[in-house]
């Protein structure tokens, strides 16, 4: 008896759960005295309703959500005291779509980094011949996908809310939906690109870790009341997260990792198409990629600024100092000695060379005149 | 008032709708999955919702989306009844209201819709129970009979045995029988 309370901890069906998968069945979570219960969930709407009211005690979640928790309600308030993983997302669109985009933009479909300029000439033939607008899904407005598809289409000169019609699609069913035709592309997390790749349906135009190389995905979140009731609880399961992560970046440990994935109660996808997402894509744990970094919440403040999701008068430092929580990812991480460079952790600077893929420089302390600076927005007062 | 009923359970779907329609005045319809252009074309007042429904998602997004939606979409537990908002995230139920519907009327269907959620559960776990008893006693004939034949025992004998088994080892009597029927598979070079 570790005297530490029992937790329920709950996943949705996606590459980037593993942390949590790999604490539970490597045993990493009994290690730290945990009994833990894995809850397979159906979306994040319910993910973050269950936290809130302790039906679960933490779990896999969309890292802007875990910002927006507590920005009506501040007894919502959550923590991400750890970051799952970088990387994994990719934009896909139909190959019908791609093959309409190689004939109208050969070259800049040819080149190392598709931006989406070709689509922008798309759009823009579309519209002279009255063609009904393009329709892209993203699995959540609060997501890193949903802001790096609406980034990556801006960049471009293509509103993401005139020009195409987003929508949110649950990632199980990205790939049905690319088949029937109704939506023409999507940006989603691993495994579900590789499945649309490996079933014929569509070609994936940029990687997230492409777009922004080391940029920030998922979170491990819990509500702020919870971790100041269970600080012994919180630690033990980052400790357990933490090596889980380190153990599932291992390349020797992938072919375990991809059986543990694939099976039905966890993503339940082929083992195959889970072990294309690993293959130097998708990072749980080196380069300090479990550090919930500052700059990561600041720059998905700073997009909920431009998207008109929050009034531009939020005083976003304070919210991000308020969820993110680097100091007790430190303290988990130091804990457990040589597995973290110490190094990383105490590094609060993104790694040299990060940045979006366009090269437009974020500062971190000028996160709100950042959001302003967008031609394309929807900022509120 | 119109009302939408989306769950991928079809019996549990059919309990609520039929549960609802004792709340008047109402129109129920009930889908497996969630169709912006039915939804639109039925223009629910409330939308009903499993949480083991990855179609919460989009109904989330329409709470923001105002522009493709001219009927603003609040969600249920925004609003000021916590403990209501509990009891149906534990009871496994969300609901999207249109703006400026009175509270009490979503609060009378979501209690509706809670109750048998909850019936639904219980049903499936005595249905369970019932089906593991079933198996557990024909687990515990075939081992009898395999005692009867193997050890020479009458039928009063086998189970006396099994039961005695049971009692040594802390185990039920159905999971002693399938063990037995298991090591006797082995035995016979049955590898699986």
């Amino acid at each position: 008896m570790s005297g530490l309370a029992d937790l329920t901890l709950g996943f949705i069906p996606l590459t980037d759960c593993a942390p949590l998968v790999v604490a539970k069945a490597r045993g990493f979570f009994a290690e730290e005295g945990l009994e833990v219960t894995l809850s397979r969930e159906a979306s994040w709407a319910t993910i973050r309703d269950k936290v809130l009211v302790g039906a679960l005690d933490g779990a896999h979640m969309l890292a802007p959500m875990a910002l927006a928790a507590g920005l009506n309600d501040p007894r919502s308030a959550m923590l991400a005291p750890l970051a799952l993983n970088q990387n994994g997302s990719a934009i896909t669109v139909s190959t019908r779509l791609a093959a309409q985009l190689r004939q109208i933009d050969p070259e800049g479909m040819a080149a190392p980094l598709i931006t989406a300029a070709p689509l922008a000439k798309l759009v823009e033939q579309r519209r002279a011949q009255d063609a009904p607008i393009l329709t892209f899904a993203m699995v959540f407005p609060q997501s890193m996908h949903n802001y790096a598809l609406r980034y990556w289409l801006a960049q471009a000169g293509i509103d993401p809310d005139r020009d195409v019609r987003l929508v949110v699609t649950p990632p199980p069913r990205m790939v049905e939906h690319l088949r029937l035709g109704e939506i023409d592309g999507f940006c989603v997390g691993a495994p579900w690109n590789a499945v649309a790749v490996d079933e014929g349906l569509g070609e994936v135009l940029i990687k997230a870790s492409q777009l922004w190389p080391g940029g920030p995905d998922k979170v491990f979140g819990v509500t702020a009341g919870w971790a100041e009731r269970h600080g012994d609880e919180l630690r033990a399961a980052l400790r357990a997260l933490i090596r889980a992560a380190a153990w599932a970046d291992e390349p020797g440990n992938h072919a375990e990792l991809v059986a543990l994935l694939s099976r039905p109660d966890h993503v339940g996808v082929e083992a195959e198409v889970v072990a294309r997402a690993l293959k130097s894509e998708i990072v749980f744990h080196r380069d300090a990629a479990g550090l919930p970094r500052r700059e990561h919440a600041l720059w998905f403040l700073s997009q909920m600024v431009r998207w008109g999701q929050v009034r531009a008068e939020l005083d976003l430092d304070q919210v991000a100092d308020a969820v993110y929580r680097p100091d007790l990812f430190r303290e988990a991480a130091l804990s457990l000695g040589p597995i973290v460079d110490p190094a990383m952790v105490f590094a609060d600077a993104a790694p040299a060379g990060g940045g979006l893929f366009d090269s437009a420089s974020f500062d971190p302390a000028k996160a709100s005149s950042y959001a302003a600076a967008f031609p394309i927005g929807r900022m509120r007062p | 008032m119109r009302v939408l009923v989306i769950d991928p359970d079809p019996a549990r779907a059919a309990l609520v709708a039929e549960g609802l329609e004792g709340v008047q005045p109402l129109e129920v319809r009930r889908a497996a999955t969630f169709d912006e252009r039915e939804a639109a074309a039925f223009a629910p007042d409330v939308v009903v919702i499993a949480a083991d429904s990855p179609d919460r998602d989009t109904l989330e997004s329409l709470r923001e989306a105002g522009q493709h939606n001219p009927r603003a979409v609040v969600m249920f537990v925004d609003r000021s009844e916590p403990g209501l908002a509990e009891q149906a995230v534990r009871a496994g139920v969300a609901a999207y209201v249109v703006d400026g519907l009175a509270p009490a009327r979503v609060r009378s269907i979501l209690d509706v819709a809670m109750s048998r959620f909850a019936l639904t559960q219980q049903l499936r776990g005595d249905l369970a129970k019932a089906k593991a008893d079933l198996e557990s006693r024909k687990t515990v004939e075939r081992a009898k009979g395999l005692l009867m034949k193997e050890r020479g025992l009458d039928e009063d004998g086998a189970y006396r045995l099994l039961r005695k088994l049971a009692m040594d080892r802390g185990k039920p009597i159905g999971q002693v029988a399938a063990d037995l029927l298991a090591f006797a598979g082995v035995l016979k070079g049955d590898a699986s």
